[in-house]
């Protein structure tokens, strides 16, 4: 055990930190390979990449929200997600849209409404269960609100198989499947929906924890929540926020996915939702831009490895390189930023 | 509760019914009863494969009449619990039957669940099976994907359990075939689901491919946690592939890359993969990319074998309820008819039915002797195993087939209104028992 734990310690030190950066650099130089050998190919593959990765990022940002704030691993928040997308397929009805339909300018408008409800409602269902699962147990030890996330995610996933039943959901295809060509390099219009789409929510959050109001309780809350309290900020109210918001970017993020792939699940959130925490680990939990780079990354990762080795290992070969990343930097790649002790 | 006591209030009757009949109606050359017992799911949702099944065992009980003096009858039982079939309910069926002294031979089980939970109570007292649609190759044969082997089903004995219909072990073969010689396709991408069923299917089409000649490329998905396709679409195609075959069910996403066809710019290649792609919520997965999709099943279609058609439009006349005939009316009759021969060459060879271990035990050894029986779907020969020597995969092809005949019911279509025309159709066979 002994010699184990001292072997350990060297791969922490600086010979692990050789490894890392010799592995680095190989898989740099492999990718500049890739890109000698057929930049089309690899452009296609990074895009379809970042696209996959953007929504893993919508979802990872409302652990690393949440987790920042009160060090809770919001278990539900998958099947947040998912509710988004199952919530999203009636408001869409309720404008007449119940089966896919050629893209028109007025459907544009439609989403956007259908993305403001739903977001609207995810938010406020997350409220209600930080009030009845999670802030009961705020000053109890930590296993206690981690089993009664569980416990919500069940709860959720259970819900919605009621509702839905075990079958596939067919989320209609309403954006355009077209394919915009530059020269050699292809990209979809849904593509560039789904990339857009997750800057400017990342954006917009940065921005509101940065310069708002309520942002700054947040960042005071997720600091030093005694401190903060005593300089008048509302914990509870600070706290609700955070859930409403991380709710509704995943509500936002379940919309996306709908659009995207077409077809939702009720059980689509438990994986989801353990692929975006990993991303929120990786890029360093607590952080906001932390979280959509691990996102991104894990997101092209995999697309990597499908194309060019096997899908057969993403998971290996995803969760390998986090176990490297994770010996060398514990703290994720942009680091943590959890409350002070 | 209602519905069950129903039922034995009604079969309770018609023991009666039988019992006045041998009594006073023994007059002349009627000497008794003989049964076959019969096993099939016949209540709730289950009840339009398992009764449509039904009626094969009565048109052929019918037309067989009585049997040397023997009044022939059918002991009926029903396997289904709130709508489903049940193993714990087949094999109390199976008990009920050996009990009764009439009971000669059974036909049954539907599923292959249920076959699994019963042989090992026929075995013993060497009571004749024959399935109308167990496709399960694990039933009969010792393949090492299986999770469960003959032999322990049968506990020693000779072999009780046959079936009139080919195995699923054959569908991955047939697709390879299908793809290589109708298809063109000599360049493959082979994807599976990492399941056991999923990579058992695509490996045994993947030999069948390249023994063939034909190249594949193959790779795996983890159905959890995968949602995108188009890397490995992009991979196949790159690869010079002009077709894809799918190793898994449509509930692990196996009709999900379908859908994204279009955005590789593929559309036209060919989609194929076994029966568990054959559904609706398949069509519906793969959205506008569900024409072409192209699926295996083991069985023969009846309404495509010439030799069938007297038969069917005879059964037809006889059975005139819209849901009367069914996938498996044809394959029962089949059966039925094999027992109903084994049964009187015992007679004929002097075996008492009143003794009924032993013209059970002459009855099977006569169906396992079964050799070149001419049915309406081929022409049977059973194997050790208890398998049929037609070895018949049929396929079916996705097809926009209009309104009206999507509405008549009897294809298997999506159900959104932009795919409710898309529907399964045949389009061809494979006779393994010919090539």
């Amino acid at each position: 055990m002994k010699a184990l734990a001292s072997v350990r310690q060297t791969f922490a030190g600086d010979i692990g930190t050789a490894i890392f950066s010799a592995l680095g650099i190989a898989a740099i130089a492999w990718i500049i390979f890739l890109a000698i050998q057929s930049p089309t190919d690899l452009f296609q593959t990074l895009v379809i990449g970042v696209a996959d990765g953007a929504i893993f990022a919508l979802i990872a940002l409302g652990y690393t929200m949440v987790y920042g704030i009160i060090e809770l691993i919001n278990f539900a928040h998958g099947d947040i997600f998912t509710l988004g997308a199952f919530l999203a397929i009636p408001v869409l009805g309720l404008f007449g849209i119940t089966d896919t339909v050629p893209f028109t300018p007025a459907i544009a408008g439609i989403l956007v409404a259908t993305a403001v409800i739903v977001m609207i409602l995810n938010g406020l269902i997350n409220i209600t269960i930080e009030r009845i699962a999670y802030r009961p147990l705020r000053n109890a030890p930590r296993l206690a609100p981690l089993i009664t996330a569980i416990g919500m995610s069940f709860c959720l996933e259970g819900a919605m198989f009621l509702w839905k039943g075990p079958f596939h959901v067919i989320f209609p295809d309403l954006l355009p499947n077209t394919q915009l060509s530059f020269g050699a390099y292809t990209i979809g219009v849904k593509d560039i929906f789904v990339i857009v789409a997750a800057v400017i929510l990342v954006i917009f959050l940065s921005l509101f924890i940065a310069r708002t109001k309520l942002g700054k309780a947040m960042r005071a809350t997720a600091q030093d929540r005694q401190a903060a309290q005593l300089m008048g900020i509302n914990i509870d109210r600070t706290i609700a926020a955070t859930f409403f918001i991380g709710a509704a970017l995943a509500g936002a993020g379940g919309i996306i996915y709908g659009l995207y792939f077409n077809t939702v699940a009720f059980d689509l959130g438990f994986s989801a939702g353990l692929v975006a925490f990993t991303a929120a680990v990786f890029g360093g939990i607590g952080n906001i831009q932390g979280a959509a780079l691990g996102g991104l990354i894990i997101g092209i990762i995999r697309a990597l490895n499908e194309r060019y080795i096997s899908g057969s290992w993403s998971d290996v070969v995803i969760f390998g390189i986090l176990i490297l990343v994770l010996v060398v930097r514990p703290t994720g790649l942009l680091g943590m930023r959890v409350p002070e002790k | 509760m209602v519905r069950a006591r129903g039922l034995v209030v009604l079969t309770l009757a018609v023991f009666v019914a039988f019992a006045c009949g041998g009594n006073s109606g023994g007059s002349g050359s009627n000497k008794g009863t003989i049964s076959i017992g019969v096993d099939l799911p016949e209540s709730g949702a289950a009840a339009s494969g398992g009764l449509s099944t039904l009626n094969g065992v009565k048109f052929a009980v019918q037309q067989a009449g009585t049997l040397s003096g023997w009044t022939l009858t059918i002991e009926n039982r029903d396997d289904a619990v709130q709508g489903s079939y049940n193993e714990a309910k087949g094999v109390q069926n199976v008990q009920d039957l050996i009990a009764n002294n009439h009971v000669v031979a059974m036909i049954g089980p539907y599923n292959s669940a249920v076959a699994k939970a019963e042989i090992p109570i026929t075995n013993p007292v060497g009571l004749t099976m024959i399935s109308p649609s167990n496709t399960n190759p694990c039933l009969t044969k010792d393949l090492p994907t299986c999770s469960y082997h003959p032999q322990d089903l049968r506990k020693g004995k000779p072999n009780n359990y046959f079936r009139v219909v080919a195995t699923d072990d054959l569908q991955g073969p047939a697709a390879a075939t299908y793809l290589y010689n109708t298809l063109n396709v000599h360049k493959l991408g082979v994807l599976d689901e990492k399941t056991v069923f999923g990579v058992g299917i695509a490996d045994a089409m993947q030999a069948k491919f390249t023994s063939l000649g034909g190249t594949a490329i193959r790779d795996s998905y983890d159905p959890a946690t995968t949602n995108d396709w188009r890397n490995y679409l992009n991979k196949f195609k790159d690869a010079g592939a002009t077709g894809m075959y799918i190793g898994g069910t449509d509930d692990k996403k196996a009709c999900q890359p379908r859908h994204q066809f279009a955005q590789v710019g593929i559309s036209a290649w060919p989609y194929v993969g076994g029966d568990g792609i054959e559904t609706s919520q398949c069509i519906d997965d793969a959205q506008a990319g569900a024409i072409g999709l192209t699926a295996t099943t083991a069985g023969a279609d009846a309404g495509q074998i010439p030799s069938a058609a007297a038969t069917i439009t005879a059964f037809k006349a006889a059975f005139t309820g819209a849901n009367d005939y069914g996938a498996y009316t044809m394959s029962a009759y089949d059966a039925t008819n094999i027992e109903i021969q084994a049964i009187k060459k015992a007679l004929a060879d002097g075996k008492d039915p009143n003794k009924i271990a032993d013209f059970r035990e002459a009855v099977r050894a006569n169906v396992a002797a079964t050799s070149g029986y001419a049915g309406v779907l081929g022409t049977t020969t059973f194997d050790a195993n208890g398998d049929t020597s037609a070895k018949i995969i049929s396929i079916y092809s996705v097809k926009d087939v209009g309104a009206a005949r999507a509405a008549q019911g009897d294809l298997t279509c999506g159900t959104k209104t932009n795919d409710k025309t898309l529907c399964y159709v045949w389009v061809t066979q494979f006779d393994f028992a010919k090539s």
